[in-house]
């Protein structure tokens, strides 16, 4: 059964203790409120979508999700245990990797170098094993994520298309990650086999016990994929449903009109 | 279709982000595998990255001026020990020191305008310390005084957000006051006795064709190449100057990253200022302000980006080199005043135009 957030918040998926619990997150910036008291609980192994419109907050929200971005207030679980400073090293350590919707990587940078940056594979003097760094990286590009056209480990991020390089950013993402994927808007620069091939790889990661989040814009890749649907509307969370309770109508209804939206399509009268 | 990570079992198929050739070749079967075309392999992916080509034009450069000086040693004192010794191998290194310092802070990017006044205050400290308790101490606390400056600079602007290239230039005014407070207006010169054999020996001892100055410069090269080039460390510099937004996205601070850079520049110009008034034996508050441009210009021509992310240690040596020499040239080839400072700014911009079309061809 489906419920509007009001109500008592919707049973994840996953079986036994969520892997993600957020309470009430609420975040401002200055005197703008981007999120309002959002609360929501991401399963093992559950494949997660969250859906808006633009400037619903979803960015934000997987901002503070990967700890790159402080909450104003709220509650930020892990497997039952609060996180009281949630920060990029404390998610890291969790093994939560974020696909950034700007890639995230460093254009001036080797594609080896971008993969390992921060995380550098070192001796114990903090002197870089390059060699060893290259052929992983060759490692990865070959066996995590196919795409043509890229020549070497050793090309600078500014030479590869878009694609290449939100390759790249997908293959750190996949290769560091542990129990939780973020993608948001992963499939903007990719092909629609891409595109596919990536969400089936999600599908997958279920399989691993690898929980994932999907922000898109695009509700039929959301829709085909995720085991839950949140909706995000002005800040605030207007839709919580397993995939079997709603429709791609519905969490339609949702992203364009609101919670509005939501209630006008239970009553079973079309869009405004 | 099938997917697979690298902990699968090898069975499947990679995540396809495109439809696949059935012969597509993998990744890891083109590289290199012979000594032979590994360093080939390195030497293609060193184009565009600001060292090897302006150091192949430094090298034309430095071969014609030998070829000249060879033809007509007279008109054209180019090899000659007084030379060679007494002008760039006592000059290049300081600049060259400086340029790294210079460099590694762009290339975090950051800017820092307070260079010649820092140089200043530090030979001044230099030189005070070592009247009082000799030059091993001077030494430690010119280069002590030297990170302090730099941190307080790089502390106002990482704290406050203003771009430093204003902030340190107020920061360069305030520092030659700083530098005229703590020494009175006239020049700091060494007590008789001061600047011993073994300190002149260290730091500017004449030895025919080369001067101390030069094993300085491949002492703090090679420690600063290995630091910038080979150590997470310097990996992280290049991040945070790339990109600041992708560094803190993968646990980097860009903050302390930056003041690093900072630091780093204080150790330089603590060693240049050192090697400077080993040389000169004095030093006058407000006559090495030209350093701070010369010094970003000379990381600049070496190939290092105004917007941060790009550079090398080789490039900000071989930039400073390229400089001096086009300099000495100059004034051998018997230049005016005038026509030095008009060729140097212009060899200056076109160094820096050439390097910006082949950052172009960078892959």
């Amino acid at each position: 059964m489906s419920t509007l957030t009001n109500e008592v918040p919707t049973q994840s998926a996953g079986v036994g203790q969520p892997l993600l619990s957020l309470e009430g997150i609420t975040k401002n910036y200055g005197p703008n409120t981007v999120l309002k008291d959002v609360s929501f609980e991401i399963g093992k192994g559950e494949v997660v979508g969250l859906l808006g419109d633009n400037g619903a907050g979803k960015s934000t929200l997987v901002k503070i999700m990967s700890g790159v971005v402080p909450m104003s207030s709220g509650r930020y679980l892990w497997e039952g245990e609060e996180v009281n400073r949630v920060t990029r090293p404390e998610t890291e350590r969790r093994g939560v990797e974020t696909i950034f919707q700007d890639s995230a990587l460093v254009p001036t940078m080797s594609i080896t170098r971008n993969i390992f940056a921060g995380r550098e594979i070192t001796n114990r003097f903090g002197f870089m094993k390059l060699r060893e760094m290259d052929a992983i990286t060759t490692e990865i590009l070959d066996s995590v994520v196919s795409i043509e056209g890229i020549r070497s480990a050793k090309q600078l991020v500014s030479s590869l298309s878009g694609g290449q390089a939100q390759a790249v950013a997908i293959a750190r993402a996949v290769h560091f990650k542990r129990s939780l994927l973020i993608l948001d808007e992963p499939t903007s620069a990719l092909a629609v086999r891409a595109t596919e091939a990536l969400l089936n790889y999600l599908v997958q990661l279920k399989g691993e016990g690898v929980s994932s989040v999907l922000v898109t814009h695009n509700l039929h890749h959301a829709y085909k994929v995720c085991d839950r649907h949140i909706v995000m509307n002005h800040g605030r969370k207007i839709l919580d449903t397993p995939r079997e309770d709603t429709s791609v109508e519905e969490l339609t209804a949702a992203v364009v009109e609101g919670a509005e939206g939501v209630k006008r399509f239970r009553q079973g009268k079309p869009l405004a | 279709m099938t997917i697979s990570t690298p902990e699968g079992t090898g069975q499947s198929a990679p995540l396809a982000l495109e439809e696949q050739a059935p012969t597509r070749r993998r990744l890891a079967d083109s590289q290199p595998t012979t000594t032979a075309a590994r360093l080939k392999d390195s030497l293609y992916y060193l184009r565009g990255r600001g060292a090897l080509e302006i150091s192949a034009v430094y090298l034309a450069i430095l071969l014609g001026f030998i070829i000249t000086a060879l033809v007509n040693p007279a008109g054209f004192a180019f090899v000659n020990s007084n030379n060679l010794s007494g002008v760039l191998s006592q000059n290049i290194p300081v600049l060259a020191i400086l340029a790294i310092g210079a460099g590694v802070l762009m290339i975090a990017g950051e800017f820092d305008m307070s260079i010649g006044a820092t140089i200043a205050l530090c030979g001044v400290v230099f030189i005070r310390t070592a009247n009082s308790a000799g030059w091993p101490v001077a030494f430690v606390a010119t280069v002590a005084v030297g990170i302090a400056v730099m941190l307080i600079n790089g502390a106002i602007v990482v704290s406050t957000k203003i771009p430093s290239f204003i902030a340190t230039l107020g920061m360069s005014f305030f520092w030659t006051g700083v530098s005229i407070y703590v020494n009175g207006s006239t020049p700091a010169t060494f007590f008789p006795g001061v600047r011993t054999d073994t300190m002149v020996n260290l730091m500017a001892g004449n030895y025919g064709y080369f001067r101390s100055q030069l094993v300085w410069l491949v002492l703090v090269g090679v420690a600063s190449w290995f630091f910038l080039h080979r150590h997470r460390a310097g990996n992280k510099l290049y991040a945070v100057g790339g990109n600041a937004a992708a560094a803190a996205a993968v646990s980097i601070k860009p903050k302390a990253v930056r003041l690093q850079a900072f630091a780093f520049l204080g150790l330089m110009v603590g060693i240049a200022s050192s090697l400077y008034v080993a040389r000169t034996s004095g030093m006058q508050p407000g006559t090495t302000e030209s350093y701070t441009l010369l010094a970003i210009a000379a990381a600049v021509v070496g190939g290092c980006s105004l917007t941060g992310g790009r550079g090398s240690v080789t490039g900000m040596v071989v930039g400073s080199a390229l400089i001096l020499t086009i300099e000495n040239g100059l004034v051998l080839g018997n230049a005016p005043g005038f026509y030095v400072q008009l060729f140097l700014g212009v060899a200056i911009v076109i160094a820096a135009v050439f390097n910006k079309f082949m950052e172009g061809k960078a892959t």
